[in-house]
């Protein structure tokens, strides 16, 4: 008789995955049960209820919350733009070899230093009330505009480091091949070492780009009317708290599916990397 | 049995003992239901602003709203150093929950919407609308609420300005700061034309704060901000007691007083109501 490969061990298998996920499904259900029970039990509770979870008070503050999202994923994605182009462009100043190109290495080094050592709270301050205080003329006076540029520039100090990491992860080899080739120094970047660094740094960058999204809340010290601000100017006005929980939900539905795209190209990434070793 | 009886009695005398004082006492200093019986407990923000406190100092009982706390105290039987300040942000006076004072005092206006979750005194005072600009602004030379509205506009977070900025303006793009701080700022900067304040906050606000800038017009009163209240935790059973006291000081005149005192408008100021 052939044995049939596999069937005995899917039969163990089935009883094996059935039991954790058994456990799991009842450990869940107490522990947060628990937690329910701990929470509602308190005798604020109902009025906490009422003040944040109120159903009637959040259908009337998410309209002008949802604009107010509108407003915040415009500054993102703009911003993101930006950021992507000039931290890359600071990243290889950075990796520039040759005297020549020391004032530029310079230069990011220091850019890097600075703008990662300073709260970006203080540079959105700083440039949102301090330029348009000068009056130059020529220059926009809008918060926002000004508040988005101390975002770009802040995050594009922590966005050089990331790209600055993928450079260097990349196998020193290879820009030795690319010299033997014949390439030049910025062929050798465009070529050789770029492509497999960007691919290199995509989960540590959507991390930043979550981070980036809720750090757009920031500019509302501008004034600007972003989710949290129109849910902070509800919450003034009827001492409710559930429009918070509306901004809280939209900010969840933006960025959860972010992170599972991370996850996704991280595992196909792998794969195939892996591919001739499996 | 007769023992058993006789500790009941004697238990139930014991509670009578301990119960009646303490009804005795309400609406005394000595009110049980006071945050610290014995004291008058009152938040105010940090900074606190003139006119509303002056100095920064509650306790030298100095600006309207140090006076009123203290008139009011007099008038409760409180003892002037029986009178303690703590420090609260508007976010803090808000939030649900018990608070670690009696009321909160920093120019928190009632509004029906507001009364559904939150507990406030009776008002104790309403201030006209003030309209602030430079002099350079064209808003210095509006005549009606459509020249007002041409402009930019930029109100503080959680005062009623925005509201009236919004609902009796007609204003739908207003920026929104964190503090009246940020919106003289911005209006510094030449980011906004215009903002509005409480008639008193205005005065001080163009005497000290920003020089530059003017009182340019007064506007009517918003038919839904019903003036300044004392805000309490959610249904304080002392409520009704602070409201006698505050009556009691406006049959006096004593908030007439200090609304003289403190609070009085230059009277040529323009007024813009349509």
């Amino acid at each position: 008789m052939t044995r049939r490969p596999g069937k005995g061990r899917r039969q163990i298998a089935l009883k094996d995955r059935l039991t954790p996920v058994l456990i799991s499904l009842v450990s869940v259900v107490v522990v947060f049960g628990a937690v329910a029970w701990f929470v509602g039990s308190a005798e604020q509770w109902p009025r906490i209820q009422l003040q944040f979870f109120s159903l009637d008070a959040m259908l009337e503050a998410a309209p002008g919350v949802a604009r107010g999202f509108l407003v915040s994923l415009q500054i993102w994605l703009i911003s993101l733009v930006c950021i992507g182009v000039w931290a890359l462009i600071l990243a290889i100043f950075r990796a520039m070899s040759g005297p020549w190109f020391a004032p530029l290495r310079v230069f990011a080094v220091l850019y890097v230093d600075l703008f990662r050592g300073l709260p970006a709270l203080l540079l959105v301050l700083l440039f949102g009330f301090g330029i348009p205080a000068l009056n130059l003329p020529g220059l926009p006076k809008e918060g926002l505009f000004w508040g988005g540029v101390a975002l770009i520039l802040s995050y594009s100090a922590y966005a050089t480091e990331v790209y600055r990491s993928g450079i260097e992860a990349v196998h020193e080899g290879q820009s030795m091949a690319a010299k033997a080739l014949g390439l030049t120094q910025w062929q050798t970047l465009r070529y050789a070492i770029l492509p497999q660094a960007l691919r290199n740094v995509v989960p540590a960058m959507l991390n930043l780009v979550v981070a980036l999204q809720k750090d757009v809340a920031l500019l509302s010290v501008l004034g600007v009317r972003d989710a949290v601000r129109e849910a902070q100017i509800y919450t003034a006005r009827t001492f409710n708290y559930s429009s918070l929980v509306v901004a809280a939900i939209l900010f969840l539905l933006a960025t959860i599916p972010l992170a599972r795209l991370t996850d996704h190209l991280q595992r196909k990434d792998r794969q195939r990397r892996l591919q001739g070793a499996l | 049995m007769a023992d058993k009886h006789n500790i009941f009695a004697v238990a139930l005398l014991a509670a009578i003992a301990l119960v009646m004082p303490a009804l005795a006492q309400e609406k005394t200093p000595n009110d049980p239901r006071l945050f610290t019986p014995g004291k008058l407990t009152v938040s105010t923000s940090e900074p606190a602003y003139p006119p509303w406190v002056l100095d920064n100092n509650p306790e030298a009982g100095e600006g309207f709203e140090a006076a009123l706390v203290y008139a009011l105290a007099a008038e409760l039987g409180f003892k002037r150093e029986d009178v303690v300040w703590v420090d609260v942000t508007f976010d803090g006076a808000i939030a649900p929950g018990p608070k670690a004072y009696d009321f909160s005092i920093q120019q928190i206006s009632v509004t029906p919407d507001r009364a559904k979750v939150a507990t406030f005194s009776d008002v104790y005072y309403q201030s006209d609308k003030a309209v602030i600009a430079l002099p350079s602004s064209t808003v210095a030379n509006a005549k009606s609420f459509a020249d007002l509205k041409a402009a930019r506009w930029g109100v503080a977070v959680g005062t009623t300005d925005f509201d009236y900025v919004t609902n009796v303006l007609g204003i739908d793009n207003a920026q929104v700061y964190d503090d009246q701080a940020g919106v003289f700022q911005a209006l510094q900067g030449g980011q906004i034309d215009a903002t509005i304040a409480a008639l008193p906050t205005a005065l001080y606000a163009t005497c000290c704060q920003v020089p530059d800038a003017r009182i340019t017009a007064l506007l009517p009163k918003d038919p839904k901000d019903e003036g300044l209240g004392l805000l309490f935790a959610y249904e304080n059973p002392i409520v009704p007691w602070i409201n006698e006291g505050l009556a009691a000081l406006k049959e006096k005149g004593t908030i007439d007083e200090l609304v003289k005192k403190y609070l009085v408008a230059d009277p040529n100021i323009p007024t813009i109501s349509e």
